[in-house]
């Protein structure tokens, strides 16, 4: 290919011009595959976490400012048990810690009752789901995913094995009495990481809430906010009847103490985020690609000036215009894709260690690859027509005259 | 049978309007398949422009160029091109090498517009530069060699393709009188295999090696003469 040998050896006879030219085209290709990465991430991970664990949950919550008032752990079963179109009603207690056994991963333990489990749809794949009496006697026993097996015990096989869960300091033995079942995917995901080593996902782990407050001493025993389990297509009817038996236990009826909030919201106001967070990034990286092409565009046309007389001399020896022409834009298509390359990488490397901080592991697509290169040649060609073009229609003679 | 060269009338104004410079005056000549032609004129007489009309680098201001009997002072941009590559091999007197590519690089580049595959283009070239007795020189690039060098790789890049008619502006201007002289040695046997050779020249002595010498001064034919002593 003896277009793409001259313009190698073009760009590389000026290295140091080449690579300031494509600094723009670094920089703006880093920044798309940095919040293509972690906006891709961010929403498996936490998208993921909250479909899993919330998806028919409505959670109501009482405001602490407007009220001192709360509900007890009774209650909030009771609430669930009024209401026939519910599974059941739920405090919700989250504690964030470290789970130990054959690896050691961050964790997500989530206190619930006996109906937390309907806050997933998966089924059970083996053992039981913790038991009214597993929550009256805060019993350390725990139920967690298949893939979150494989991850802590490297083993599916994980009923009856036991983990040290530790939160705030406090450690205490778990033991395993169910998997939830998951999907092959990950699975086979979860084998992969293990394979590789490659350990910052969470696992969620539920448990009794007894356990997270009296084991673990976190907050919680008065009940500000619960979770209710709605059955399919009845989350509106539910949350609102959940929302009054609350208000008449409490004695707080028209006070606007009371709230719900769906899940469903939630994952809509973070979707909505990142979508913000993406546009703005997305905008400084189409207005640094253009600025780079511009760049593109202003070194070609010295490169077409300065080699004016090489132009001449090609044209002499029988070289037509659209061969010049091709000449000039292969050499500013691989100068931008050369950058877009550097800038993948540089926006890989920046992903990754961004991901080391925030946990979750970062998202490579092939269609985010495949963009890349389009994006950039793309603008190595458009911005490369104009200087080409000059010096496809230069005069022989004119051409071959320069000094 | 039409004449391989043959240009009626033709003019070349520059600046047309107040201080035009008539740089060809209604010149007509024409030269024949394996003639050996040397034209001679001052600095300044019009020779460089009538070469590079009969190069295809350039368009008469008016008149007409005949190619082998085609008319080639109307053709667009993308034809002249065609021309120059298959019809003419150029000698300039700065040698006109691309300075980042090797000597066999340089002298490949007519091949490849031409559309010659790598293989035999690359036995066309180092052929072509064995015969200007460069066959050790081929990867070196043009600030690497001698004047004298670097103009026998031109040469090589003008006969690599075989074209039939050889075109030298001043092809020995920047060059020692050794040089110089191994240059019109070469130009001479080339002529001998057969081609056509148009030199340009300021310098008698190097006309005296033609068989015909065309002298122009002024934009205009003076003389067009035999040269009987390179006839006999
Ligand atoms: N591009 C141009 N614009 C204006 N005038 C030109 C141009 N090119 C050549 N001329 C004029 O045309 C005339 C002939 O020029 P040309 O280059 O053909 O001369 P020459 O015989 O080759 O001279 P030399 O021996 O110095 O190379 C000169 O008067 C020159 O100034
Ligand atoms: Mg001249």
């Amino acid at each position: 290919m003896e277009y793409f040998k001259s313009a190698f050896s073009s760009i590389l006879d000026n290295k140091a011009r080449s690579l300031l030219t494509m600094l723009g085209i670094i920089i703006g290709i880093s920044s798309v595959i940095t919040i293509l990465a972690i906006g891709n991430g961010m929403k498996h991970t936490i998208g993921g976490e909250l479909d899993e664990l919330q998806s028919g949950g409505v959670t109501i919550n009482i405001d602490a400012k407007k009220t001192d008032r709360y509900l007890t752990a009774e209650e909030v079963k009771q609430i669930g048990e009024q209401i026939p179109e519910a599974y059941g009603a739920s405090p919700q207690i989250s504690g964030y810690g470290q789970a130990k056994a054959k690896n050691d991963l961050s964790a997500n333990i989530t206190g619930g009752n006996e109906t937390i489990i309907h806050s997933q749809t998966e089924k059970l794949a083996d053992g039981r789901f913790f038991t009214e009496s597993d929550v009256a006697s805060a019993s350390p026993v725990g139920v967690m995913t298949q893939s979150a097996a494989i991850l802590l015990f490297r083993s599916m096989d994980a009923v009856g094995m036991t983990f040290d869960a530790t939160i705030n300091g406090i450690t205490k033995t778990i033991t395993v009495v169910g998997l939830i079942e998951s999907d092959e995917e990950s699975i086979s995901d979860a084998w992969k990481s293990v394979s590789a080593g490659e350990l910052w996902q969470y696992i969620n782990v539920y448990t009794p809430h007894t356990l997270l407050t009296q084991g673990f001493s976190l907050p919680g025993e008065n009940i500000q906010s619960f979770t209710v389990f709605p059955e399919p297509g009845k989350q509106d009817e539910v949350a609102l009847k959940a929302k009054r038996l609350a208000e008449n236990m409490l004695g707080l009826r028209g006070q606007k103490a009371v709230s719900i909030q769906s899940f469903a919201s939630m994952l809509e106001t973070f979707n909505k985020i990142l979508n913000i967070a993406t546009m703005v990034v997305t905008l400084i990286a189409a207005i640094s690609l253009i600025v780079g092409g511009i760049g593109v565009m202003n070194i070609m046309t010295v490169s077409v000036t300065e080699r004016t007389r090489e132009i001449g001399i090609r044209k002499a020896l029988g070289a037509r215009t659209g061969s010049i022409l091709i000449q000039f834009l292969f050499e500013s298509a691989l100068l931008t894709l050369i950058g877009g390359i550097l800038g993948m990488i540089a926006g890989y490397g920046l992903t990754f260690i961004v991901s080391k901080f925030m946990n979750f592991p970062p998202k490579i697509l092939l269609s985010d690859v495949a963009l890349v290169v389009l994006i950039s040649t793309s603008i190595g060609l458009f911005f490369g027509i104009y200087p080409a073009h000059r010096a496809a229609k230069m005069s022989p003679i004119e051409a071959l005259r320069y000094e | 049978m039409s004449k391989l060269v043959e240009i009626i009338n033709v003019s070349k104004i520059y600046n047309p309007g107040e201080n035009e410079v008539r740089a060809l005056d209604g010149v007509s000549l024409s030269i024949d398949k394996g003639e050996f032609v040397a034209i001679i004129g001052q600095s300044g007489s019009g020779k460089s422009t009538l070469m590079n009309i009969l190069g295809c680098l350039d368009t008469p201001t008016a008149g007409i160029y005949r190619l082998h009997g085609m008319d080639v002072s109307h053709m667009s941009d993308n034809e002249q091109s065609d021309v120059r590559n298959m019809e003419i091999g150029f000698i300039f007197q700065g040698f006109n090498l691309i300075q980042s590519l090797t000597a066999l690089e340089n002298v490949e580049l007519p091949l490849t517009y031409r559309g010659v595959a790598k293989k035999e283009r690359l036995k066309l070239s180092k052929n072509a530069l064995s015969r200007v007795g460069l066959a050790n020189r081929m990867d070196h690039k043009p600030q690497e060699m001698s004047g004298g060098q670097q103009q026998r790789v031109a040469i090589a890049r003008a006969i690599a393709q075989a074209p039939p008619i050889l075109l030298a502006d001043e092809p020995t201007g920047n060059l020692d009188s050794g040089s110089s002289r191994e240059i019109i040695e070469i130009i001479k046997r080339l002529h001998s295999e057969g081609r056509t050779v148009i030199l340009i020249t300021h310098d008698p002595g190097i006309a005296a090696q033609a068989k015909r010498i065309i002298t122009i001064s002024d934009g205009k034919i003076k003389s067009d003469v035999i040269n009987t002593a390179q006839e006999g």
